[in-house]
């Protein structure tokens, strides 16, 4: 799997070489094959057993980190506030806010995944360095849920910034919340509430109380 | 003569370099603060939905009334219920409800200009009364020409231009914007829930709506809470977002 992706990153690499980088290795193809692995992952009767679940959750993890931009994403999702961050607390807050966003997401996907499908229904550029991919989630083959992947390409490779289910931006989501919470509080405030967050996270999962 | 010659240069080739960027940096206003700078103050307030919350002091009361609303009640009587009822019979009852207010979409996509959609909905609502046995059935589902369409009137009005308003959050029943709850007076009429004569028994039909439908849900709200660090706004957001999708629709 790691050489499949390494094959992938040297594909991109040398299409950012190459002439036009942006129509090269598309969008879609860029995070069809990391999809499919994650499902494929979910799916592998190895991990049934629930003391595989932080080995299947490691390599769901790896799957994901590389094909999201954590940067991107936690830059959004503070907007303008981003500025009034310093360069110490940017990163801290990009650390802490990806491991809020794993902490919440990986759990929801592994306790949830009642083998889904997803469709992919193409992508959509808008403009050189930005695109959108849209699939749709299908469960229990009735259930349709809308989902889009906001890329952006930087480096050559396209990577996820937001992630949009049934018109709901997941970036957007947040940064209101942030918003509000900056109006009155400091960012280093934001900060450890958001590490308070996480460490309460890691104590439920491992005491096993959320599913 | 010469200073001022060179000054006017200056501006001359200066100008239109501030115009490309301001211009470039408009291009793009989602990402005008992030373009080489940043740190650059740009508004995409515009990008970023929000309503105006005059009322949060109440919305915040009713937002937390409705939260313990969910884990003292309805969530317990729905895990009971659940926990007694076979799945079809769920289903069977969320189907039932669904098609009782075709009308409601029926006549929102025709206000909307949607008549195919309209036309959608009818044939789903006579499939599923007919095969399916007054609705409890959904044979409608397996044909791909028989799509649902979730429009109510509070679309309808949006579609119209009537904007949202301010937000609201009810108790029981939920988020919701000015426009959707004068809306939802008009929905009423459609609703043949509404013409029972037992007040008592409207209520409890409805009830036991929300409990089946909540049978569906658990796990759902408790989720996005979870995944939320300013739970108000995460779901005052969400609602916005999800309504503004759908009215796009």
């Amino acid at each position: 799997m790691k050489k499949f992706l390494v094959c992938i990153a040297a594909v991109f690499v040398f299409a950012a070489v190459s002439a036009h980088a942006a129509d090269s290795a598309g969008p879609m193809v860029s995070v069809q094959g990391p999809i499919q692995q994650g499902i494929d992952l979910l799916r592998d009767p190895q991990y049934k057993d629930p003391s595989k679940r932080e080995a299947q959750r490691d390599k769901i993890w790896e799957i994901i980190r590389q094909t999201f931009d954590f940067v991107e994403v936690s830059m959004r999702a503070l907007a303008q506030d981003w500025k009034n961050f310093t360069p110490q607390q940017r990163k801290e807050f990009t650390e802490v806010f990806t491991d809020l966003l794993k902490n919440t997401y990986i759990d929801k996907i592994q306790s949830e995944f009642q083998n889904e499908t997803i469709q992919f229904l193409g992508d959509e550029k808008v403009s050189d360095d930005k695109a959108v991919v849209k699939t749709k989630v299908i469960r229990n083959g009735k259930i349709e849920i809308p989902m889009d992947y906001s890329m952006r390409l930087k480096d050559g490779q396209w990577k996820v910034y937001d992630v949009i289910i049934e018109g709901v931006s997941l970036v957007k989501n947040y940064r209101t919340q942030f918003k509000e919470i900056l109006a009155k509080d400091t960012p280093a405030q934001l900060i450890t509430r958001l590490k308070d967050k996480v460490i309460q996270q890691e104590k439920d999962r491992t005491t096993g109380k959320k599913g | 003569m010469n200073s001022s010659l060179k000054r006017l240069l200056q501006i001359a080739v200066f100008l239109p370099m501030l115009w490309a960027g301001y211009l470039s940096a408009a291009e793009n206003p989602d990402d005008a603060y992030l373009k080489d700078n940043p740190y650059a103050e740009e508004e995409d307030a515009d990008k970023t939905p929000a309503i105006a919350d005059p009322l949060e002091p109440w919305n915040r009361a009713m937002f937390h009334f409705n939260d313990k609303l969910y884990f003292w009640v309805l969530k317990p009587a729905a895990q009971g219920y659940k926990a007694v009822t076979p799945d079809i019979v769920r289903v069977g009852v969320k189907n039932f409800f669904h098609n009782l207010t075709t009308p409601i979409r029926f006549v929102n996509c025709l206000l909307q200009g949607k008549p195919g959609a309209a036309g959608q909905e009818l044939g789903a609502f006579m499939v599923n009364t007919v095969v399916g046995v007054l609705g409890f059935g959904n044979p409608a589902a397996d044909d791909p020409r028989l799509k649902p369409h979730e429009e109510d009137f509070g679309q309808t009005l949006a579609v119209y231009g009537v904007g949202d308003g301010f937000y609201i959050v009810w108790p029981f029943f939920g988020p919701s914007t000015l426009r959707d709850s004068v809306a939802m007076g008009g929905d009423y009429f459609l609703t043949p829930l509404s013409y029972l004569n037992s007040t008592e028994a409207s209520i409890g039909i409805r009830a036991y709506d929300e409990i089946n439908s909540t049978t569906f849900r658990i796990g759902d709200y408790e989720s996005l809470k979870e995944a939320a660090v300013n739970p108000y706004e995460a779901f005052r957001n969400a609602y916005i977002q999800y309504r503004q999708g759908k009215i796009r629709e």
